[in-house]
């Protein structure tokens, strides 16, 4: 799971819990002028993951990590599908984060308001 | 593949469009959608400006040349785009525009543009003034906008005595007779 705010003009994304142990990684911090959107999109989970490096992969349990697909890196955060939101990013070391939320819809509003007002 | 998510967009309220039917609407992948438009919003907003571009503007050019208001609120129902081509802006104006500023300002330029474009005169007095029948500058113009898209939601939703032609005749010659 991942708990996400906004913080002067930046994104910060921390993932919670025994996830850090999966994902090998404790926190994200991203300027919001390189986020470019985000989209809760259950679906995603269904989509081939690329290769993973490092991270935790057990097919419809646990998707923790990075993964390399298509020349892209991308992260992920993901146990409960229903609840996953992709976070499309440009000029970062990975092109796209897919993490677990709580409120998938209060998350994705969040960014978005603090897309225009940025 | 931007009108195909327009006509998908128009058909059905935002939240009721999932990325999944997007990619299989659209025949796109999703790694590409998102590459392409950031997020389900960015493709919305292209969507939106694509319809308010290709449907709603040469509406709003048919009405802005239409011989008086009767016959400009027939314009603005009829064929083509007429009809369905109103659906995205409205369901835009309902949903969208109050959560979203960027969509609520596009909404509206584009209702103040119709209204501009009914060619209607303006009242003479000020906005509230009881002794102008027109009540006050842009009233009557905004009443029209409103009408044509009410009656666009009454056909919509096949409502029964939906005759937008009949209604628009009334309309017009009510308004002759002013």
């Amino acid at each position: 799971m991942a708990q996400i705010n906004v913080d002067g003009g930046r994104l910060i994304v921390e993932i919670t819990g025994m996830n850090r142990v999966w994902a090998l990684k404790k926190r994200l911090d991203i300027p919001l002028a390189h986020v470019r959107g985000a989209t809760a999109d259950p679906g995603i989970v269904m989509e081939p993951k690329g290769i993973r490096a490092p991270g935790t992969h057990f097919p419809r349990f646990i998707t923790s990590g990075t993964f390399y697909k298509d020349g892209e890196r991308v992260f992920w955060d993901v146990r409960d599908s229903s609840k996953a939101v992709v976070i499309e990013l440009a000029g970062e070391r990975y092109a796209r984060l897919v993490v677990q939320v709580a409120d998938p819809r209060a998350t994705v509003a969040l960014i978005e308001r603090a897309q225009l007002v940025s | 593949m931007v009108r195909s998510a327009a006509e998908l967009f128009a058909g059905r309220a935002y939240d009721g469009v999932s990325i999944d039917d997007l990619v299989t609407h659209l025949g796109l992948h999703r790694n590409s959608l998102y590459k392409t438009f950031g997020s389900k919003r960015g493709l919305y907003l292209a969507a939106l400006r694509w319809s308010l571009e290709h449907d709603v503007a040469p509406l709003i050019d048919r009405v802005s040349r239409a011989a008086g208001p009767g016959e400009g609120l027939r314009e603005a129902l009829s064929p083509p785009g007429g009809g369905a081509g109103l659906d995205l802006l409205l369901l835009a104006a309902v949903e969208r525009a109050p959560v979203d500023a960027e969509v609520a300002e596009l909404v509206t330029r584009t209702l103040d543009a119709l209204d501009a474009a009914t060619g209607v005169p303006d009242g003479t007095g000020d906005p509230g003034d009881p002794g102008d029948p027109d009540g006050g500058p842009g009233a009557l113009a905004v009443a029209l906008t409103s009408a044509v898209l009410g009656l666009r939601i009454r056909a919509r939703a096949g409502a029964p005595g939906a005759d937008a032609g009949r209604a628009c005749e009334a309309l017009g010659r009510r308004l002759a007779t002013r």
